[in-house]
């Protein structure tokens, strides 16, 4: 751990430019756009002059850039820049959805863990057999396969066919709210109608949303036992006569170091990959948020989701570092 | 990862022969054939790069003992050939609606046959003529047949595949060299700037700006006849889609946006450790420019990871490619694309499955087919294997010596 502060101050020092870069490259994209979004915003064709006029007032359109940008980040710090469709605060909207995305990455990351985890030390434990190798093509597999190609399996298997879920609607968060994601709360309340509710609702997209990462984890975990294995405190333990559970006991432990930081990495993955998903399952998710903000040329939103999402992804590099520091007590910053 | 070496390396030495095979012999011959080809060109370089050939030839050893990477071989070459000759294999035309003349034929199931009574206008004639159909797997909204779709589709995939890894990560890897060859405020300015890009999801950054380049990129090709023409072969599109264009190739400049700081980091890390090395340090003292050092020197020897990436990558790029067109952006109807026949299938899911179920086949088989060939690669381009491999080939090659001797 030594060290650990002056990393997270010089972590700390970069993630302020890096922010700043990832808003500045967004508000890039949304200057040099062709068409006009104030019109849209406006009501389309028939919004008078005097409204979109007084549009470009309230977003400083008429301003040079680096006005317009200030405004943005002002607006995004203070909470006062409004979501031009709905004139609520982008980061209340974002807010609201931000629930419902994480709870569908914590659906994926129990299945990440719970498929990922176990194949990858079975098909190390194996290797080299025909088991192994299964298990090789079948991680491929879920890496190769789209995820919509995926999930419309996976729909007419489990919604259609045997009707195992639900695809409308977002089932009520229980009435007591401590975390405030609902699959959280009712699990502190004590509240199972209302986990099961959630479960219903949530587990196959979280299923779809995780296998490929399942696959990524797979994989690594295998790479990562055998690397593990191959050193020379495994000949060691071999040489001693140790029995085979507590050698792969020990290989586990050294095998686990690696996989615990690409966790924390996959689980920003999974609350950034989601587009797709809540596309295709109706969740209204940040990663709809931010499809339908693009489509509606919405630019306040999607500054204010790629803002998220930078804090997201930097958070999630930071953990993994700390992570690796915490369960490996060598490694020095 | 290390387990590759480690493995093969087992079940190389649990062989306890070396039995050449006929792939082998093949490969032999190929390799023999391209080192006799490039010797027309280049004087004395068969002779000059010997163990290079050798080198190739212990590569493709190591290709034919291992049967996934000979698979994946066999689907990205399948690729690359349907890629090619596709649109010319497809039995009707990508931009021929039968829908227009009969309405049965929209989302027809697959086996079925719909009957044409066509009237149209082919160079300032009308023309009627009676036709059928026949959908071996289905039709589209369009009353296209799927088959010839997905054929015609496969050249929308290649090229779109093919420039993007060739221009981004060529980017990000000159990138890479140079912060990692140079350091100091090179670096860290480089360095800073791919973070930026790193720091947020490639998906959504891809989205932004495949919605936000369609306009710009129209007018520049409307503008430049010739960029035009030159696109429109490519894609092995007729003249009247060239409206299209501007959305596919805003995917197309989205993903080289994307696709390049993966690479700079990695390339600036084995950079980084490789510069250290003596021969590096030789070069610099007998004056060499830094960029024959960064090119010529270290880039050879640090681009075994590399290659399995891009390797890999190749899959990638299909795979969110096809995720965009799904999503809506990248390629509209007439042009023939995977990811969009998923999207007009999931509106019309599950009446219309095969919309759905071919046109995923053949995404998931192609880029299984890269994703295992570049796990392949990664064994074979490994040192060690290829060692192993040599002591094999020439312990056997030594045990025949001794019998025809004898």
């Amino acid at each position: 751990m030594a060290g650990l502060g002056k990393f997270l101050v010089r972590r700390g020092l970069t993630f302020v430019p890096t922010l700043i870069g990832v808003t500045l490259i967004v508000f890039i994209i949304a200057y040099v756009i062709p068409a006009n979004p104030v019109r849209a915003w406006a009501g389309g064709e028939k919004a008078t002059q005097a409204a979109v006029e007084l549009i470009k007032a309230e977003y400083h359109l008429n301003q040079p850039w680096y006005d317009q940008y200030t405004f943005l980040i002002r607006g995004l710090f203070t909470n006062s820049l409004l979501d031009p469709l709905n004139q609520v605060p982008v980061f209340t909207n974002i807010g609201n959805r931000f629930v419902v995305t994480f709870q569908l990455a914590l659906f994926a990351f129990f299945f990440v863990v719970l498929i990922g985890l176990p194949l990858g030390i079975i098909s190390a434990l194996k290797r080299n057999s025909i088991t192994d190798m299964i298990l090789r093509i079948l991680a491929l597999v879920f890496i190769s396969t789209p995820i919509y190609v995926m999930a419309y399996l996976f729909i007419w298997v489990f919604f259609i066919h045997w009707n195992l879920t639900t695809l409308a609607g977002i089932p009520p968060a229980p009435p007591h709210q401590i975390t405030h994601i609902p699959v959280i709360d009712s699990i502190l309340t004590l509240n199972w109608g209302s986990f099961m509710e959630q479960v219903h609702r949530y587990w196959l997209p979280g299923f779809t949303l995780g296998i490929a990462a399942a696959g990524v984890l797979m994989r690594f975990t295998r790479n990562s036992f055998l690397e593990a294995y191959s050193r020379d405190s495994t000949l060691f333990l071999k040489a001693k006569g140790v029995p085979k559970s507590r050698l792969y006991r020990h290989v586990l432990k050294n095998a686990l170091v690696p996989v615990i930081t690409i966790l924390a990495l996959q689980f920003g993955g999974l609350l950034a990959g989601t587009p797709i998903t809540e596309t295709i399952f109706n969740l209204p998710g940040i990663g709809l948020y931010a499809l339908q903000s693009v489509m509606y040329l919405d630019f306040p939103a999607l500054i204010g989701v790629t803002f998220l999402y930078a804090i997201v992804f930097v958070t999630a590099n930071l953990v993994a570092d700390i992570l690796y520091a915490l369960v490996d007590p060598r490694v020095r910053f | 990862m290390g387990d590759g070496t480690k493995e093969s390396k087992e079940s190389y030495e649990g062989r306890e022969e070396y039995e050449m095979s006929i792939l082998d012999r093949v490969s032999d011959r190929l390799i023999d054939g391209l080192a006799v080809f490039i010797n027309l060109f280049k004087k004395d370089w068969r002779r000059r790069n010997q163990s290079k050939i050798q080198e190739w030839k212990l590569m493709a050893y190591a290709l034919n003992r291992s049967p996934p990477a000979l698979l994946g071989l066999v689907i990205v070459v399948a690729y690359i050939i349907f890629g090619i000759v596709g649109p010319y294999l497809a039995s009707w035309p990508y931009d021929f609606f039968p829908v227009m003349y009969n309405s049965t034929s929209r989302l027809a199931a697959p086996g079925s046959n719909v009957f044409l009574n066509v009237t149209m206008v082919k160079n300032w004639h009308v023309i009627h003529y009676t036709t059928t159909v026949h959908y071996p797997i289905g039709s589209d909204l369009f009353g296209r047949d799927l088959l010839s779709v997905l054929l015609a589709g496969a050249r929308t995939a290649l090229v779109l595949d093919v420039f993007i890894i060739m221009i981004g990560p060529t980017f990000g890897i000159m990138l890479g060299l140079i912060a990692g060859y140079h350091g100091g405020a090179v670096d860290e300015t480089i360095m800073r700037i791919t973070d930026m890009f790193l720091a947020f999801p490639g998906l959504i950054l891809a989205i932004a700006l495949s919605a936000v380049l369609p306009g710009r990129i129209q007018n520049f090709l409307n503008y430049h006849a010739f960029a035009q023409t030159l696109v429109l072969k490519l894609f092995a599109l007729q003249p009247r889609d060239v409206n299209n264009l501007g959305k596919l190739l805003a995917v197309f400049v989205a993903l080289i946006i994307v696709w390049w700081p993966g690479y700079t980091r990695i390339t600036r890390g084995s950079t980084l450790t490789e510069r250290e090395n003596l021969y590096v340090e030789a070069a610099r003292a007998i004056g060499l420019p830094s960029r024959t050092i960064m090119f010529r020197h270290i880039l050879p020897n640090i681009i075994g990871p590399i290659l399995v990436m891009i390797t890999m990558d190749f899959g990638n790029v299909i795979l969110t490619e096809a995720g965009l067109s799904f999503l809506g952006l990248g390629a509209v109807p007439p042009i023939p694309d995977w990811g969009n026949l998923i999207n007009q299938g999931a509106q019309y899911f599950p009446q219309a499955w095969w919309l759905v179920a071919f046109p995923g086949i053949v995404i998931v088989t192609v880029v299984l087919g890269w994703n295992l060939l570049g796990d392949g690669l990664r064994d074979i381009l490994d040192p060690r294997t290829r060692r192993s491999m040599e002591f094999k080939v020439k312990k056997k090659r030594g045990a025949e010596g001794g019998e025809s001797n004898a």
